[in-house]
Order: C-alpha cells, then sequence, then structure tokens
C-alpha cells in the first residue's frame, strides 16, 4: 500500500524499529509502526496537529489539510466556488464533517476537538440564519414555521438553488 | 437512522447540458468504483469492526458518501436537462442509455451493466475489508482522474471537481 518513491527511508526506519518519535515526519508523510506484523499492508497514519486551510478552501480543495490534498498523476487545483450564503453554509458544514473523521482516529488531539465545538456552533447559526431567509433543509426547521414549507422550490439537484442570491 | 438535510454537500451548478459527458459520469454514480458501491460497502462493512476507530470512521464515511451520491447525481440530471432530439441522437454514447432511461438517473456502469452488489465485499474480516476499502478508494481516485474522458470535467463546472473529495 506504499507508493514506491517515497518510502524508502521510513521502510527502512520501520524494519529495524528506530523509529520512535511519531511527530517527526514533514507534513505529507506519515508515521508507520515500528514493528509491523508480516504481509499485513500498513497505510502512513496522520499525525496530531496537521496544518489545516480556511473553510472556503477547504470545500473547494475536497479537503481539512493540505496533507492529504494529493494531486496524484494530474495536478488539480482547487475549484472556485460561487459567493453564496449556501456555499458558505456548505464550507462550514464541510470542515465541521472533515474535523470529525479527523477525530475518530485522532480522538485525544484536543486542539482539534476545541476546532470542532467552535466549527459545530458556526455551522448551526448559518444553517439558522440560512433558513431563515430561504427556507427550511431540515424536518426540524420545517415543523417550526407557520405552514408546511417542506416541498417549496428549490430542490438540490435543480439548478436554480446554487445560482447566485 | 439517517436524516435528510435538503441540499449538496458542495454545489453543482451545470448551465450547458451535455449528455455525452453524462454518459461517462454516471459510472461515478452506479458503476463498481461509483458512490453508490462505497458507501454500500463501508455502511455494511462497519458491524464487523471491533474497534471504536474504525466503527465511527465507517459509519461516517458511509455517510458521507451517501452524500457524493446525490451530487453525482446532480451532476448526471443537470447534464441531461432540456434534451433537443438532434441532441440525443447526434450522442451514440448516451443513446443506449437513452433507450432504457431516457433523463432518468439510473444507477449503472458506463458500460452499461447495472449496480451490483457483488462489485464490492464485506467479508467479516478486519484487514480484508480494510484493504479492500484502501482499493476501492485508489480505484475511484485512477477513475476520476487518470482516465482520459473525465479530464474534460473541465467543462461542466469552471474548474475541476475536488481532487480529495471522494
Amino acid at each position: 500500500m506504499f507508493m514506491e518513491n517515497n518510502t524508502g527511508s521510513r521502510s527502512a526506519a520501520a524494519q529495524n524499529g528506530a523509529q520512535t518519535t511519531p511527530a517527526s515526519c514533514p507534513e505529507p508523510n506519515g508515521t508507520l509502526p515500528s514493528c509491523a506484523g508480516l504481509a499485513v499492508p500498513y497505510v502512513p497514519f496522520q499525525q496530531n496537529n496537521p496544518q489545516k486551510y480556511a473553510q472556503t478552501e477547504a470545500l473547494s480543495n475536497g479537503t481539512l489539510f493540505p496533507g492529504l490534498n494529493l494531486p496524484f498523476r494530474l495536478a488539480v487545483e482547487g475549484s472556485t466556488l460561487p459567493a453564496t450564503p449556501l456555499a458558505e453554509l456548505q464550507a462550514l458544514e464541510f470542515v465541521v464533517l472533515e474535523l470529525n473523521l479527523y477525530l475518530d482516529t485522532h480522538r485525544d488531539d484536543t486542539e482539534a476537538f476545541a476546532l470542532f465545538k467552535q466549527f459545530s456552533a458556526m455551522e448551526k447559526a448559518a444553517k439558522a440564519a440560512y433558513e431563515s431567509k430561504y427556507g427550511p433543509i431540515t424536518k426540524e426547521t420545517a415543523a417550526a414555521a407557520d405552514s408546511y414549507q417542506w416541498l417549496s422550490d428549490p430542490w438540490p439537484w435543480n439548478f436554480a438553488q446554487n445560482e447566485v442570491k | 437512522m439517517f436524516h435528510y438535510e435538503k441540499k449538496l454537500q458542495f454545489p453543482v451548478k451545470i448551465a450547458t447540458p451535455n449528455p455525452k459527458l453524462a454518459a461517462f459520469i454516471i459510472s461515478q454514480y452506479g458503476g463498481p468504483d461509483g458512490e453508490l458501491g462505497a458507501s454500500m460497502r463501508y455502511l455494511s462493512q462497519r458491524y464487523a469492526m471491533p474497534y471504536a476507530e474504525a466503527k465511527g470512521l465507517l459509519t461516517d464515511i458511509g455517510t458521507e458518501e451517501l452524500g457524493h451520491m446525490e451530487m453525482v447525481a446532480a451532476i448526471v440530471h443537470q447534464l441531461t436537462r432540456n434534451l433537443s432530439d438532434e441532441e440525443v441522437r447526434a450522442n451514440p454514447s448516451f443513446a443506449p442509455y437513452f433507450v432504457d432511461h431516457t433523463t432518468g438517473v439510473y444507477p449503472t456502469a458506463a458500460s452499461g451493466f447495472p449496480w451490483s452488489a457483488g462489485s464490492i465485499q464485506s467479508t467479516g474480516d478486519v484487514i480484508a475489508d480494510l484493504t479492500e476499502d484502501l482499493a476501492a478508494d485508489e480505484a475511484m481516485v485512477e477513475v476520476q482522474h487518470d482516465r482520459k474522458p473525465l479530464r474534460t470535467l473541465d467543462c461542466w463546472w469552471d474548474k475541476p471537481f475536488p481532487a480529495a473529495m471522494v
């Protein structure tokens, strides 16, 4: 599972058990176990407190973490996001989702958890502001309205939802 | 359980229909390396996971893949809106899909093979399942980035689809 062109030094260290300081790898490189079972595939582990993009940059690149923005054999620049309230909400939600996945495997990273709480609160506020202006996107908000507006246009796959408002 | 939010994860806004491109993109919906397969793979494998980290990851990524499915379906839908008779006839790559599904969104591979659980695995073995997930994820990246027809993705959004959002 290793990329052949950049595993030389790491796999040598892994073989003799010399790799004991997991936080010393440069950003795009993860650590490997110091002792590894034979004939079992491993992937480099992402380390605690990785570099992070700002929210809009994260959504346009499809990842919160520069270390995981892998262009493979085709260099790809991030997309240009439309400047809409919806895109701003999508960017906040994407950061919350990425931190959620990161914390699944790094539950002791207290800095990431603090960010998770912070962005989750920002997302909640942005969602409430969006819904008060453009209509419900959750059943909960639909139920809090004076009349049933869940069926109102636009639906997410309609072109219109992503027009600049 | 799952709750629906009435919005996409990422904006999809395609002004110009392109049925030829839709005939390629549909594989990312219902093909062997598509989003439907990814979601079913992760959400099915999680029951055999003994570790909290893996239970959490497979649940959360499997859920995110459902959102990716919806984005890809929206792309196919918008690429095939308001087609003229001529646009369908002039696109031999889209015509077979049109014969069976008109412009309905159907989970199928570009080759015409309908989505099948035969393209995923859930073995009950942690290492085997996670290894399959690594292979599937790499295959998806291959499809999105390296197979030539999809490089024309520039056409349907002003920049390519985010590299890491697979």
